[in-house]
């Protein structure tokens, strides 16, 4: 009967520690995957001086693309929380295809070794950018789900765990179709 | 409807791994009584640990050096992201998708387009391409590639085919060892049961006939699944089922193999390298890409799913 006895005790210390573990394991995924965003977001800031300068050498008169880019980026750079950090992101995501399509109008730029390898450094690490998202956002989800679920959310608490944001791009100028002028 | 959806897909697949391996098992601990029944407790106590330990030796090797061994029969040569530079772009992305770490990257010299991926876990993982296939396909398509070499070790799929090829290969040896003792008459009167009943005679020695077709039968459809998980999982990194169904149309429309026609490292491939017409389709380690083409298709009409 004792023997009993103490096996439940171990087998609900077992249990309570395992979704302990998993919950502070999740809250940690999440962070890395974050962490990963902001990786990949400042590779794409520091490619942006050099893309500028490319471009600015084949297309003097672009002024306007340039100073957008320039802003957005400093914008990029200085958001901390997931909100502002993901509404940068859009922005810049927004300002660096105008510059782009810019690029589009000057053949001899488009042709120049330099800026065909800043475009496949750019486009890789928009595809990592948006790669990072996701991979963030299917772990919020996760890390959300057992907050919210039985029995891990009993210990949310204990564990001082919560639901955490999701990565939303909320730009409405990102919605829409770029405007292009020639 | 539910077969639409990756993520159905992919929970449809395990299930269906592990209930091959259960089979496998099974099949295993039938011969085990079959050798019981058929030659009792004695020689059956000493052959089958020993077929096990044979089998367990034998795979165990390939297993743990897969990703040193698979480079030497295949012939493929390491290479450092100065070398392929636009490679590794692909490859970090979904890396980034997957989260898994960073493989070790290989080139193989072939005028196929081919693709594998092996390595005993995610951290001694090795994914290899040919010459050709980075050659034929774009970006969109080598990262539906990729995306499926890096399901097999997100997947653990040299695991799983170790665990299928110990277990095949310990009742290959075991029926081998049964069946040339019952040519010559060893064990069975010496240490038999004298109560065993005719009709479980018959039915071991069925089964010692039978289990090494069974299981080789059971191993290539444990590779079929895996590979079918292996898309789904590859949908699950990039959401983008059109890249890889391009990527399988590409080398559906193209008939050269690679050159090594190794049966042992056939499974590896993401496209067969054995043809279709010799092997037949249940021992195939493959499921026919049309097959895998029409599953990707049917993702697609769904629409990429949002990813939250």
């Amino acid at each position: 009967m004792e023997l009993i006895l103490i096996g439940a005790v171990v087998l609900l210390v077992i249990f309570v520690i395992a979704q302990y573990n998993r919950l502070i394991r999740l809250n940690i995924t999440v962070d890395e995957a974050f962490a990963q965003i902001e990786v990949q977001l400042k590779r794409r800031a520091d490619l942006i001086p050099n893309l500028v300068e490319t471009v600015k050498g084949y297309a003097k008169h672009e002024q306007g693309t340039f100073d957008a880019v320039v802003a957005a980026r400093a914008k990029a750079t200085s958001a901390s929380t997931v909100a502002d950090v993901a509404a940068a992101d859009g922005a810049l995501t927004h300002a660096l295809r105008g510059l782009l399509a810019v690029a589009e109008a000057y053949p001899d730029l488009k042709a120049s070794a330099n800026f065909l390898s800043l475009q496949e450094e750019l486009s890789t690490t928009e595809n990592k950018v948006s790669f990072a998202r996701q991979f963030y956002n299917d772990n919020v989800r996760s890390l959300n789900t057992a907050v919210k679920t039985i029995p891990t959310s009993f210990f949310a608490g204990l564990a001082k765990v919560g639901a955490r944001e999701f990565y939303e791009v909320e730009n409405a100028a990102d919605r829409n179709v770029p405007n292009v002028k020639f | 409807m539910a077969e639409n959806n990756f993520r159905a897909l992919q929970s449809a697949n395990k299930g269906k791994t592990y209930f091959l391996l259960a089979s496998m098992g099974v099949l295993t601990w039938l011969v085990a009584y079959a050798a019981l029944t058929y030659f009792g407790v004695g020689t059956a106590s000493t052959m089958v640990p020993l077929a096990v330990g044979f089998a367990l030796i034998g795979v165990w090797g390939s297993y743990y050096g897969s990703d040193k061994l698979v480079l030497t029969m295949t012939g493929a040569k390491l290479v450092t992201r100065e070398q392929a530079p636009e490679l590794f772009n692909v490859i970090e992305e979904v890396v980034i998708a997957s989260g898994l770490p960073m493989p070790k990257v290989a080139i193989v010299e072939d005028t196929a387009p081919n693709a594998f991926a092996t390595g005993r876990n995610p951290d001694h993982a090795l994914i290899a391409f040919t010459t050709r296939i980075l050659e034929v396909m774009d970006r969109e398509e080598l990262q539906g590639v990729i995306a499926h070499e890096m399901s097999h070790v997100a997947n653990r799929d040299t695991l799983v085919s170790a665990v299928a090829a110990t277990t095949a290969g310990a009742i290959a040896i075991l029926s081998d060892f049964l069946t040339r003792m019952m040519w010559f008459g060893g064990g069975r009167n010496r240490d038999r049961d004298n109560n065993s009943n005719p009709l479980a005679l018959v039915f071991s020695l069925v089964i010692l006939i039978l289990a090494p077709l069974a299981a080789m039968l059971l191993k290539s459809a444990i590779s079929r699944k895996r590979e079918s998980l292996a898309d789904a999982t590859a949908v699950s990194f990039t959401r983008n089922p059109a890249g890889l169904r391009k990527a399988l149309e590409v080398l559906a429309a193209d008939t050269t193999v690679v050159r090594q026609k190794s049966n042992a490292v056939a499974h590896i491939w993401i496209e067969s390298p054995l043809d279709g017409s010799s092997v037949s389709k249940l021992f195939s380690t493959h499921p026919p890409i049309q097959e895998r083409i029409a599953t990707l298709r049917a993702m697609e009409s769904l629409g990429p799913e949002s990813s939250n």
